[in-house]
């Protein structure tokens, strides 16, 4: 009887869970030939090429265009705009379309497609404020202007109310700045509220997205530029990226491509490792896409003192750290950018690994080491300081305890202070840090926008160089240099400014960082975009 | 009894409110700040425009109070508001994913019921023979592995050397094999290890003893008398083992890229999802309190002692 009653409780359970089970039907994405796999953390979202997450910018980059592109040399080279011509005061800008374009619902991309997404954006101008751009031609509008004007099907001028020159690296990005068919548009015109379909101009389409395990992208036939190699592009949701390579091991992915890393990354350090070692596989590691970097905050003891700073930039030992923690996936970075960035080729003269010259620069400014003593003093107190990172950051947590140990040797005592993300960036915020990790934005932000945001408050770079007694010097440059016509000035400027932080020891760059690709021999055309976020899977074939 | 059941369910409402409040509360306590995190996902620099734009666009730049009072509100009326994230309704995004969870889960259930069961008797009934040293060897091991190294153990062997099944992804019953042991592993073994010592104990209990002295065959001794009260505990274990297979889910979930709650839950945690995160400790709340009932019916039904006592109170 008991077992009776036992067993239908059982069967009762099951018929509760069972209709839940059926709840949706096992889809299935494309296979087989022309299918090409890659993985992911998240589904891509809604693709709305006017905002920002859920939305995932490598897939935004796949559906729509931009005016211009960024090359991977930090030039600016025509797409969806075959030329431009700038007014001699550098505030207006003409651009001559790409003639016979089209959306892939079949709209025609035109001046009045350009203009219908521009105004969208300025109905949601306040999510654009970071974006310099954007400021400058709202600001035109605010003051009665018209910022995007058509002047025929195919010629479009921007206006902006200062001559801003990075306005082409910035029209590149990702988004905000690309263009949604007319179509999908909703019925009030604006985006922010939604779009009817993610259309673009781009080398592929949505076809299908299924929540939580994978979206299926297929290639646009009509597509201007050629159609890419592979009818199909599946993105499969794997957070995990340990679980991604299981299943680039038993062929579920093709390729795996991105930051190294666990934790965001697509694949952990070690793992890349072993598929460098292994062979039967191709494995890659890009250009440098941004600096890994530390800011030491000049407006507070102990790194308020120039000499305490370059003793701290001599002592870490750099090449030791790529081998052990970044087993050679990310080179040594010596200046804030790394030369190949436009302006950036300076020839600054690196703050080799020395402890000797340390222990020497630090004896000369009075600190010094007591018989017996572990850290240096000066007038009683200690040379120390707070060195903060991202707790759970397992990369960033093993960097900081290499620098502790580095600076031990020198006499400095770093306290580790690891805390979670947000925390960490309210430091960076406050500007509450000896030494603080913050990397530089990469292309085609750099060097621009990370100059520019020196100048904000919030921002680290701020803080960290409010010590400085050329500060305010340095910001007016920054503010020059955004607006300077003439290319020789702004190159001049460029070194000003990068030398000075350079020579006054503001930044502790570690490593440029890379992005990492892992694909089988089968798998032809595979190359690293000129940005971070952007993939070539048109190139790419399974043959 | 049906008062007795009445009365339980009318402490589910007060549960959850109470719940509702510690976890709001908590939620907001911490350091972290949804803003920053939505800033930090869309590649955003965190300016303070960019964050005062971003917390009213989300709704904190209201008092605590305020914001507690307006989610209570929409709550009850089956409103949990909308995914910072996504910008979906967050009770629609959780249904989506929960019955992938409840799949496994159920599954897991079954595999451990079904399993511990037949190991549990024979270890009891071969006691310190060969079985029962291999059963107490395998659930001593069960119960020591980590589900997460148990679950990349398998995918490795299984899927990546072997071939013979899916490393991730839902699809067929093939999909599920490893996710499954994986979660069920350790409840698996803690029941056996139960059952074997349910069954040891009642062996040796009086009315056995009466039953063989009526002279009834070994067999039913075993079979009727014994089995169904070693089966009694076990009830009360599955109660808890429902805890455990949302816990390993979880985990599951990530290693195996099945598209389930568990895993939405963790990047709700990681994204600083609030609505998210409340809905689901709500609903989870409301599974192990329902859970709970549930065992302690049956328990009811299955010893009459329990069940005269509840009707007395």
């Amino acid at each position: 009887m008991r077992m009776l009653i036992l067993s239908s409780w059982l069967l009762t359970a099951f018929l509760i869970f069972s209709p839940l089970m059926a709840h949706h039907a096992v889809a299935s994405p494309p296979e087989g030939e022309g299918v090409l796999v890659y993985s992911w953390n998240s589904n891509v979202g809604p693709l709305n090429p006017h905002l920002y997450s859920p939305s995932q910018m490598f897939a935004q980059a796949m559906v729509y265009e931009p005016l211009v592109s960024y090359q991977a040399d930090g030039t600016v080279a025509p797409w969806l705009a075959t030329s431009w011509e700038v007014s001699e005061d550098g505030r207006e800008y003409i651009f001559t379309l790409r003639e016979g374009v089209t959306f892939s619902d079949g709209e025609p991309f035109d001046a009045a497609a350009v203009k219908k997404n521009f105004d969208a954006m300025f109905l949601n101008h306040e999510r654009h404020h970071w974006l310099e751009l954007m400021n400058q031609l709202h600001e035109v509008e605010e003051a009665g202007g018209e910022a995007v004007t058509v002047i025929d099907e195919h010629t479009v001028k921007l206006t902006l109310k200062d001559p801003y020159y990075p306005i082409l690296q910035e029209l590149a990005l990702i988004r905000p700045v690309r263009f949604l068919s007319p179509a999908a548009f909703p019925e009030s015109g604006d985006t922010s509220e939604g779009i009817k379909a993610p259309i673009g101009t781009g080398p592929w389409k949505v076809v299908e997205m299924v929540k939580g395990e994978y979206d299926v992208f297929e290639r646009n036939e009509a597509y201007w530029g050629g159609s890419p190699a592979m009818k199909h592009l599946v993105v499969k949701v794997i957070p995990d990226s340990n679980a991604r390579a299981v299943a680039f091991d038993t062929g579920e992915i093709d390729l795996i491509y991105g930051s190294g890393g666990h934790g965001g990354g697509q694949l952990g350090l070690d793992t890349f490792q072993r598929y460098q070692q292994m062979g039967a596989v191709k494995t890659a590691v890009s250009p440098p896409f941004a600096t890994r970097a530390m800011a030491l905050n000049t407006n507070c003891f102990p790194t308020n003192e120039l000499a305490v700073r370059r003793a701290i930039l001599h002592a870490v030992n750099k090449q030791a750290m790529v081998e052990h923690i970044f087993l050679g996936v990310e080179p040594q970075a010596d200046t804030l950018f790394a030369p190949s960035m436009p302006y950036c080729d300076l020839g600054l003269t690196p703050f080799e690994y020395d402890a000797d010259a340390s222990a020497k620069l630090l004896d000369e400014a009075g600190w010094t080491l007591e018989q017996g003593a572990e850290y240096r003093t000066k007038d009683g107190k200690t040379l120390a300081l707070d060195l903060c990172f991202v707790g759970n950051d397992a990369l960033q947590k093993s960097v900081a305890e290499v620098i502790q140990g580095d600076l031990r040797k020198i006499g400095v005592q770093a306290n580790l202070v690891g805390e979670e993300m947000d925390s960490f960036l309210s430091r960076q915020k406050s500007g509450e840090f000896g030494i603080i990790f913050g990397d530089t934005f990469g292309p085609p932000y750099d060097p621009h926008s990370f100059c520019s945001s020196m100048r904000v408050p919030s921002h680290a770079d701020y803080q960290a160089q409010l010590g400085l007694p050329m500060k305010e010097e340095l910001d007016e440059k920054i503010g020059q240099v955004l607006v300077t016509v003439d290319e020789k000035e702004r190159q001049d400027i460029y070194e000003h400014i990068l030398t000075t932080l350079h020579e006054q020891a503001v930044y502790l760059p570690l490593t440029y960082m890379t992005s990492i690709m892992v694909h089988r021999p089968e798998l032809e055309g595979a190359s690293f975009g000129p940005t971070k976020q952007e993939i070539p899977f048109e190139t790419m074939e399974k043959k | 009894m049906f008062r007795y059941i009445l009365k339980r369910m009318a402490l589910l409402p007060p549960i959850l409110l109470a719940v509702s409040l510690v976890v709001f509360g908590i939620l907001r306590l911490g350091q972290g700040d949804p803003a920053m995190a939505y800033l930090r996902l869309s590649n955003i620099p965190p300016t303070d425009q960019a964050l005062a734009v971003a917390r009213e666009e989300l709704g904190l730049d209201k008092p605590f109070a305020v914001q507690y009072v307006r989610w209570l509100g929409d709550a009850v009326q089956g409103d949990f508001g909308r995914s910072y994230v996504t910008k979906n309704p967050v009770l629609d995004e959780i249904f989506y994913y929960l019955p992938n969870t409840l799949t496994l889960a159920a599954a897991s259930l079954v595999l451990t019921l079904l399993i511990s069961a037949p190991l549990g008797m024979v270890s009891a009934l071969k006691k310190d023979k060969l079985p029962d040293h291999l059963t107490r060897g395998l659930s001593f091991f069960g119960v020591s592995m980590p589900n997460f190294w148990l679950g990349f153990i398998l995918a490795w062997l299984f899927a990546v050397k072997l071939g013979w099944l899916p490393p991730m992804g839902k699809g067929g019953l093939g999909h599920m094999v490893l996710p499954v042991v994986t979660m069920s592993l350790m409840s698996l073994c803690i029941n056996t290890r139960l059952i074997r010592a349910n069954m040891l104990d009642n062996m040796h209990s009086r009315y056995v003893l009466y039953a063989r002295a009526r002279g009834l065959p070994e067999s039913v001794v075993v079979g009727r008398h014994v089995m169904a009260n070693s089966l009694i505990p076990v009830i009360t274990a599955i109660g808890m083992h429902v805890g455990e297979l949302f816990g390993g889910a979880v985990i599951a979930e990530t290693i195996f890229a099945w598209p389930g709650v568990g895993r939405y839950a963790v990047s709700a945690i990681y994204n600083r999802d609030y609505p998210v995160m409340q809905c689901f400790i709500l609903i989870m709340t409301t599974i192990f309190v329902t859970m709970n009932l549930v065992v302690d019916i049956c328990y009811a039904w299955l010893d009459p002692r329990i069940r005269f006592e509840g009707d007395s109170r």
